[in-house]
């Protein structure tokens, strides 16, 4: 048989998309629901082990999605950059129970401390499991899982084009600003003279981008982007199989148990 | 909500040009954002996207570039959704202020500042006490709690902190706003939704230009 370059396409496209990971292949939308389940159980238990220790098992569900070193580092720099001022503050001006350390008019009371860790890690427990599903998940598969429960296309192409604008004018900003640089216009100094940098760094990059967009409608419309009805797609995605419903229903199931239990409570 | 005839214009006609601003509302909300750290301005001008583009394009439009902006920041840093419904609120007022002609002159454009910073002050604060119970995050925060420790009650220091912060960084977005439509070029104008609103005659007040 003759492995053509055509063949092999046709394999490559016509087999269910894989990361090569059970989490990663799980249907995005499914995957969603368990995160989110997690994330409620760390919410509704009162105080503050729960929600921390959710924290430990998001980075090892990061780590079994074989996404687990990049993911420590974005949740280490979310505590160190919100979790730790969530708690610090609250740490610090809380105004009830027994002070453990006075600072002048404010103090560290054992009530502030409680308080603060509760807080910081219930935001923390949500914000690990947003940061790990888009950790696990690329962005196209999770459109095309949406799509297929029925939201537009168009929904899917103006958060994809958002992602990829973002990246594309960032860099035209850099060169501009570069250039306008070279050209004499301070950057540096005081704030009105940094301020007025601004103007002619993004008016021309933004104006371009703008400009663009026309050409770019007609490029869309020629190739069928206002057409209505079904689309084909080059990534297929895998159909859910039987343990990921499992999966799902034992943690919302879990997710509404603790709810109801912290309520009696 | 919207009016049907509306909402038709918006999907079909001229808002096939809308849904290719979308994305370009965001990325301008997350470069301005971008290039003011790199200048080390100490204001965040990331609400540049959702103003021009519901002045362009009307206030649905607008608030979808915040909703998005918002969503996609929220990716990396997840408190920044609870803010998502000013950034709204930002797209909305814009279109409103856009259909009017407000962007047409540059003073009535500076004018609108005053709402804009209003809402970003006064509901940041406000989501702020509700969601974080007055402690955010943020460079806004560790004011608060300076103001905080000096005696201040959590809710009025967040007011005293966010308002003159929010003027601060409203007045050069609209002024920014400002001439970035001043030099769209005419025949992507033509077919902008409030296209109509920036290209008749001054003298002739836009309302009776156009009934919309």
């Amino acid at each position: 048989m003759a492995d053509t370059a055509l063949e092999r396409a046709a394999r490559r496209y016509g087999a269910d998309a894989t990361l090569g990971n059970p989490i990663r292949d799980m249907n995005p939308l499914i995957l969603l629901g368990c995160v989110a389940a997690l994330a409620a159980i760390a919410v509704a238990v009162p105080g503050w082990v729960v929600a921390v220790g959710m924290g430990a098992v998001f980075v090892v569900i990061g780590f079994l999605g074989g996404r687990g070193s990049g993911y420590l580092m974005t949740f280490l720099k979310l505590w160190a950059a919100v979790g730790l001022i969530l708690f610090v503050l609250r740490a610090l001006l809380t105004r009830s129970g027994e002070v453990l350390v006075p600072l002048g008019p404010i103090a560290v009371t054992t009530d502030g401390v409680q308080d603060g860790l509760r807080f910081a890690a219930a935001v923390m427990a949500v914000c690990a499991a947003a940061t790990l599903f888009f950790a696990l998940v690329p962005m196209r598969h999770l459109m095309l899982a949406l799509e297929r429960i029925g939201v537009s296309p168009r929904v899917s192409y103006v958060l994809l084009a958002s992602f990829q604008s973002i990246a594309d004018l960032g860099a035209t900003a850099r060169v501009v600003l570069d250039a306008q640089k070279a050209r004499g216009i301070e950057t540096e100094g005081s704030l009105l003279v940094r301020v007025r940098a601004f103007f002619p760094v993004l008016a021309p990059v933004f104006l371009t981008a703008m400009s663009a967009t026309e050409e770019r409608a007609i490029a869309l419309d020629a190739r069928a982007f206002n057409r209505r009805g079904a689309r084909t797609s080059l990534v297929r995605l895998r159909s859910p199989r039987w343990w990921e419903w499992v999966v799902l229903a034992v943690l919302v199931l879990a997710a509404l148990a603790t709810a109801i239990g912290a309520n009696l409570a | 909500m919207a009016s049907p005839s509306r909402f038709s214009t918006f999907l079909h006609g001229y808002g096939r040009l809308t849904i290719f601003l979308l994305p370009i509302g965001v990325a301008i909300n997350f470069v301005g954002g971008q290039i003011a750290l790199l200048l080390k301005l100490p204001i965040y001008l990331d609400s540049i996207g959702t103003i021009l583009v519901g002045a362009l394009c009307g206030g649905i439009p607008g608030a979808i570039v915040g909703l998005l902006s918002n969503a996609i920041n929220s990716i990396t840093s997840p408190p920044t959704f609870a803010f998502a419904v000013l950034n709204i609120a930002f797209g909305l007022l814009a279109g409103f202020f856009g259909r009017r002609g407000f962007f047409r002159v540059w003073w009535k454009a500076l004018l609108t500042a005053i709402p804009f910073a209003f809402i970003g002050g006064f509901f940041g604060a406000l989501i702020t006490i509700w969601v974080f119970g007055g402690l955010a995050v943020g460079g806004g925060a560790i004011i608060v709690g300076m103001l905080t420790a000096l005696g201040m009650d959590v809710n009025t220091a967040n007011f005293v902190a966010q308002i003159p912060m929010d003027v601060l960084d409203k007045v050069p977005t609209v002024l920014i706003v400002y001439a970035i439509i001043k030099g769209v070029p005419k025949r992507l104008m033509t077919k902008l939704p409030l296209g109509h609103v920036y290209l008749t005659p001054a003298g002739r007040t836009p309302a009776t230009a156009k009934a919309v």
